[in-house]
């Protein structure tokens, strides 16, 4: 069975929601200047050349719908670039394109607003793919 | 034999495409099953395609299986959380629809409730994997299903956007989350269907999953020209269209357009059926089948 829905751990207490905010007023100092961050709390940020997913209007995390115009454009705002689009040619560029292979998680909807390097400290997910060994190594099912 | 069991064999698969109409009319489905008893081996019902409100997919799917036409439900993820799909599918499972193909869905924006609320909970590659987590007998939750469903499960596949190699990752993904077939957007383009096919081949990718490449017969040039403009991802062969302009009787070039396509496909190495989809032309289908010799 593949383990790709974020199961809840354990209730989020007060005292976590509180240290959330604290933590989040750092990192949005960081990510929204620079990714412009949407506040998922699941951050994948690591796995998609550090460019926000989240951006997508359908919000999808894990690739580009079938919708991507010729020039790249994004099928609901047709002056906008596909995010996805831009997440492939960076990957590209930077040689990151085996972390796109692996399936992500769905979105865990309590989560949303809090902090996710607190979510990766408490172990609520996953941690960046900074640190872990590169996928095609891993996701032996879809290299193979 | 069923749907699943045809694609496990050698047997060269056709799907047809039926849009359940925008009333509570069923016997406009009656009517258009006649078109499909013939060598067509099931029948997509599109799931309120381009946003637009049509009866629902599996009511509809429930009237074509009345008439002993095998159905395959279109299961969008825009309309529905991951509770409602999971309860829709269970309700499917009951009635003995067993083929779903999981779509992400067109934004609202494109149909006739432009300021409705999108949902997206899920895209459908997680779309997939939960209808396999459910098929072995689990929800998403991690609860066990008593009696758990057996889905047949598709996935679409868009060779025609860019970039092409995003698209066989997310090819790759789809197989990986547990799809038993793809379907791909309509051929215009035969040159980069190719390419496409080659990339798949190459990659092995084709014997681990049952391609079926998407015809579609048009009655007139507007129609493509109209897909060119409005419909983001489809690439079409500019002679097409010049072909369809001048010719005298266009619906009948769209059947020879169509009918062309066709044979050129079932040259190419890799695909192990055809998924036509004459949009609201439901009557054609008979007709191009015969003139390809299917």
């Amino acid at each position: 069975m593949l383990n790709f829905a974020t199961r809840q751990k354990k209730e989020i207490s007060s005292a976590e929601r509180k240290i959330s905010t604290v933590l989040r007023y750092f990192e949005d100092i960081i990510k929204v200047p620079f990714f412009q961050c949407q506040h998922c709390g699941e951050c994948l940020l690591s796995s998609t050349a550090f460019i926000c997913c989240q951006r997508c209007p359908k919000r999808l995390r894990n690739g580009p719908c079938g919708g991507t115009g010729e020039n790249g454009s994004c099928e609901v705002y047709p002056d906008r670039k596909c995010i996805w689009y831009r997440i492939y040619k960076r990957s590209k560029l930077i040689r990151r394109v085996p972390f796109l292979y692996s399936v992500k998680k769905i979105h865990n909807w309590n989560l949303e607003g809090s902090s996710a390097w607190l979510n990766v400290f408490t172990r609520r997910i996953d941690p960046p793919a900074l640190f872990r060994p590169q996928p095609n190594e891993k996701d032996t099912n879809s290299q193979k | 034999m069923n749907f699943k069991e045809k694609l496990e064999s050698d047997k060269f698969v056709i799907c047809g495409e039926l849009g359940p109409p925008q009333s509570a009319n069923a016997e406009v489905i009656r009517k258009k099953s006649i078109h499909f008893k013939k060598r067509i081996d099931a029948v997509n019902i599109t799931d309120n395609q381009t946003a637009i409100v049509r009866m629902s997919s599996i009511a509809s799917a429930k009237i074509l299986l009345d008439h002993q036409i095998e159905p395959i439900i279109q299961m969008t993820c825009r309309d529905r959380n991951r509770i409602a799909i999971q309860s829709d599918l269970l309700g499917a499972a009951g009635l003995g629809i067993h083929n779903v193909l999981c779509l992400t869905g067109d934004y609202q924006k494109f149909g006739n409730h432009p300021e409705a609320k999108p949902v997206f909970d899920m895209d459908s590659i997680q779309l997939v994997a939960t209808l396999s987590n459910m098929n072995d007998g689990f929800f998403l939750s991690g609860d066990l299903i008593k009696t758990p469903p057996s889905f047949c499960i598709g996935a679409a596949s868009n060779p025609f956007a860019d970039p092409m190699e995003m698209r066989l990752i997310r090819l790759e993904k789809k197989i990986s989350a547990g799809a038993h077939f793809i379907q791909t957007q309509p051929v215009f383009d035969l040159e980069r269907f190719k390419e496409f096919m080659r990339c798949v081949v190459n990659s092995g990718l084709h014997e681990k999953i049952a391609i079926l490449a998407g015809v579609m017969p048009v009655k007139s040039s507007n129609a493509l020209l109209y897909m060119k403009k409005e419909v983001p991802g489809v690439r079409i062969d500019q002679s097409y269209i010049s072909r369809l302009q001048t010719a005298k009787d266009p619906k009948e070039e769209g059947v020879r357009i169509a009918v062309e396509i066709i044979k050129e496909i079932q040259k190419i190495p890799g695909v192990r059926g055809l998924h036509l989809m004459p949009v609201m032309w439901e009557s054609i289908t008979p007709v191009v089948l015969e003139e390809a010799g299917l």
